[in-house]
């Protein structure tokens, strides 16, 4: 056994067990029940990486404008990002390094459950190796793939459809706004291609997997809610804004049309926590009154 | 200046982000491909019969080998049941990743009676062909498949004995294939679980396990319930007749004697894992090997421990063989054990790859001081079951 399956695989499997004893050998309530302790056990990672995503989105008019202002200069445009950056303490690869300390624990998770499962002789066969000499490890097996009248050892359409609905939901919440169309546009690509990637996946696979992400997704959307509310959700879109966000419109407009190569261009602050308002953003004194706030 | 470095930083920065998304992207491949062990290759093990071997392939074929000149001969590869596979192969009856099988998996070791020999396959099939020709005489069923078939057949008194994975017993015609009975093997609530255990039958009674964690002793005659043992742990193993005692390993990590009779326990034995593979006796000596890689010398009349057990370093799924007074084991990772039941003590061992790469699950077969060993990389190994001399491999790949 190598060092990833005696400290990761092993431990998860024979939890899984365990945990699926208590209810009955089902195996279905073990996945949720331990989707559920994982993702307390990641809470402050995912926390950091939901309010890192809030705080980007806030900062978005300001990159907007930064955008508009070095449009032909990319090179400083770059600079002046990571000047605002660092000025509001953002550390854009701060949220892809937390999903990276995450992604192996929810690897092992998914390994773990196929593994669990024994869907083949052996697979069978192979869970031997894992298991502890724990008695309640062996008398529980094997677990229960009933679930909700659905087969965990068999793909299912439905629950590989709801994959790809919670995924869907969960991304559109977090998803950061862009004034840059072409970011705009991978926003758009993303946020349709892994749900639809994912469900894929899932009717290929036993549903004890989609049933691992589909819970998985939920807690995340739920999570999501309580700390930046709808996010991506609630926003509508440009063109359907109709009157209602009309200012918004405008001041956005006016902002475009304005010429931005004086310092001291307006910018349009889009926070959704307050009215939008027209303000004056002096790039250099703000962010000296900020150091100096520091 | 300030300028440059200011440029540098930020390049510094895009780098930096760009290595986090290809390390994301790599561990996210590996990670997430299959895991081993979720499709089905099959670990069927030979049978030999007027010098010739009979055994089923990953590829899911029929293969005769003639152990004299070592010419091969190939049925027909057996259809898939359809579905499966999925679109990343992940699912059973297909080929695709971590090494499953291109063909139907044959988990079940062939068996002969008469000018026949039969084979039970993954698609939930039984087959019968010629011996000579390897032509295909019948199916079972014609028209649809059955739940997965992982035991063997058996054949006795012109019938063929099967357990499939939808917890039924099945009793053919040996001639002609027609279904005599099926019985369900089901729990005291009426729920039958799979069975992937190769039944025994002897004296008009056949033993076989179920994952529902009992042993059942049926009427051979109509399928009709003679008794049932409760277990604490799924049967998959093949039990072994002897003198009115059936021993059979369970994985609640016993092995159990039971009173042919009447399915009373007589003993069990416990061991660290899984008593997996078949159980041999020999001069009053059950031989037992388990999955925490230990071989039990246990008394066949009380089960008491004889000696402290053999350790061959490695699980034992594979059901083993005597040579005349030594028995034979494999583990899984293809190291072969001879014990000399005299003295019982190690005779010689013999590993089959120094670099681990051959999987050994299916029983093995014995012929004229030979033992044949099939390894899951379409292989048939040949060692000599007195000196543990490798004697060369036989390719059962239907390319080559």
């Amino acid at each position: 056994m190598n060092p990833w399956e005696l400290i990761i695989q092993q431990p998860l499997i024979n939890v899984l067990i365990v945990i699926a004893s208590f209810f009955g050998g089902n195996f279905g309530v073990s996945i949720i029940v331990l989707t559920i302790f994982i993702n307390l056990a990641m809470l402050p990672l995912t926390l950091s990486q939901i309010r890192s995503s809030k705080k980007m989105m806030d900062l978005q008019p300001r990159l907007a404008e930064l955008q508009k202002k070095y449009a032909k200069d990319k090179q400083k445009l770059a600079q002046e990002q990571m000047a605002l950056y660092k000025e509001t303490g953002i550390k854009p690869a701060g949220c892809l390094l937390t999903f990276i300390i995450q992604l192996p624990v929810w690897i092992a998770l998914y390994q773990s459950i196929m593994l669990t499962m024994a869907i083949a002789p052996e697979g069978l066969l192979n869970l031997s190796s894992y298991l502890y000499h724990w008695e309640i490890v062996f008398t529980a097996l094997p677990l229960s793939r009933s679930f909700l009248g659905l087969n965990l050892g068999e793909p299912n359409f439905i629950l590989a459809i709801f994959v790809g609905i919670t995924q869907w939901v969960q991304q559109k919440m977090a998803q950061t706004p862009s004034s840059d169309p072409k970011q705009s546009q991978q926003n758009q690509l993303m946020l349709w291609m892994f749900p639809m990637m994912f469900t894929l996946i899932s009717i290929s696979f036993p549903a004890g997997l989609p049933l691992y992400w589909v819970t998985n997704s939920i807690i995340r959307i739920i999570m999501q809610y309580r700390l930046s509310g709808w996010g991506g959700l609630s926003r509508k879109p440009r063109e359907d804004t109709g009157g209602k966000d009309k200012k918004y419109v405008d001041l956005i407009s006016s902002a475009e049309r304005k010429s931005t190569d004086d310092v001291g261009a307006d910018i349009v602050i889009t926070d959704q926590q307050q009215p939008p308002s027209k303000s004056r953003y002096l790039p250099g004194k703000d962010r000296e009154r900020h150091r100096r706030k520091r | 200046m300030k300028e440059t470095t200011k440029k540098k930083r930020s390049r510094r920065h895009i780098g930096k982000i760009l290595i986090l998304a290809v390390l994301l992207l790599v561990i996210g491949i590996i990670g997430f491909s299959c895991v081993q062990g979720l499709t089905p290759v099959g670990w069927s093990g030979g049978v030999v019969s007027d010098n010739t071997l009979y055994v089923g392939t990953k590829e899911g074929r029929l293969v005769a080998v003639n152990l004299a000149d070592g010419s091969r001969q190939w049925a027909a590869q057996l259809t898939a049941s359809g579905g499966g596979g999925g679109l990343f192969g992940c699912m059973p009856a297909g080929g695709g990743c971590s090494g499953g099988s291109s063909g139907v998996a044959i988990y079940g070791t062939p068996t002969f009676g008469n000018e026949l020999v039969y084979i039970a396959g993954y698609n939930g099939r039984v087959y019968a062909y010629a011996k000579e020709t390897l032509a295909t005489r019948w199916v079972y069923p014609r028209d649809y498949y059955l739940a997965p078939i992982v035991g063997s057949a058996v054949v006795s008194d012109g019938r063929v004995y099967l357990g499939g994975s939808d917890g039924y017993i099945y009793a053919l015609d040996a001639e002609t294939g027609d279904p005599l009975w099926n019985s369900p093997a089901a729990d005291e609530k009426g729920k039958t679980e799979k069975i992937w255990s190769t039944p025994a039958v002897s004296d008009g009674t056949l033993y076989i396990g179920s994952t529902n964690k009992n042993v059942y002793a049926i009427n051979t005659a109509d399928g009709t319930r003679k008794w049932v043992f409760p277990t604490e742990g799924s049967v998959t193993a093949t039990p072994l007749v002897v003198d009115s005692t059936v021993y059979i390993g369970s994985q609640d990590r016993y092995l159990y004697a039971l009173n042919a009779a009447d399915g009373t326990l007589k003993w069990k034995k416990m061991g660290e894992n899984w008593f997996w593979a078949k159980p041999v006796i020999y001069e009053g000596k059950i031989y037992a090997g388990c999955l925490d890689g230990k071989v039990y010398v246990l008394d066949a009349a009380t089960g008491n421990e004889l000696i402290t057990p053999f350790n061959p370093e490695g699980p034992l799924a594979a059901d083993p063989v005597i040579y005349e007074d030594n028995v034979i084991f494999c583990t899984r990772e293809g190291k072969l054990y001879s014990i000399d039941t005299a003295q019982d003590v190690l005779n010689w061992d013999v590993t089959l790859d120094e670099q681990g790469k051959v999987q050994v699950n299916g029983p093995l077969a014995i012929n004229d001081g030979i033992v044949y060993i099939h390894t899951q990389d379409l292989t048939l190994r040949r060692v000599n079951a007195e000196t543990g001399a490798i004697l060369g491999t036989i390719s059962l790949s239907s390319g080559e």
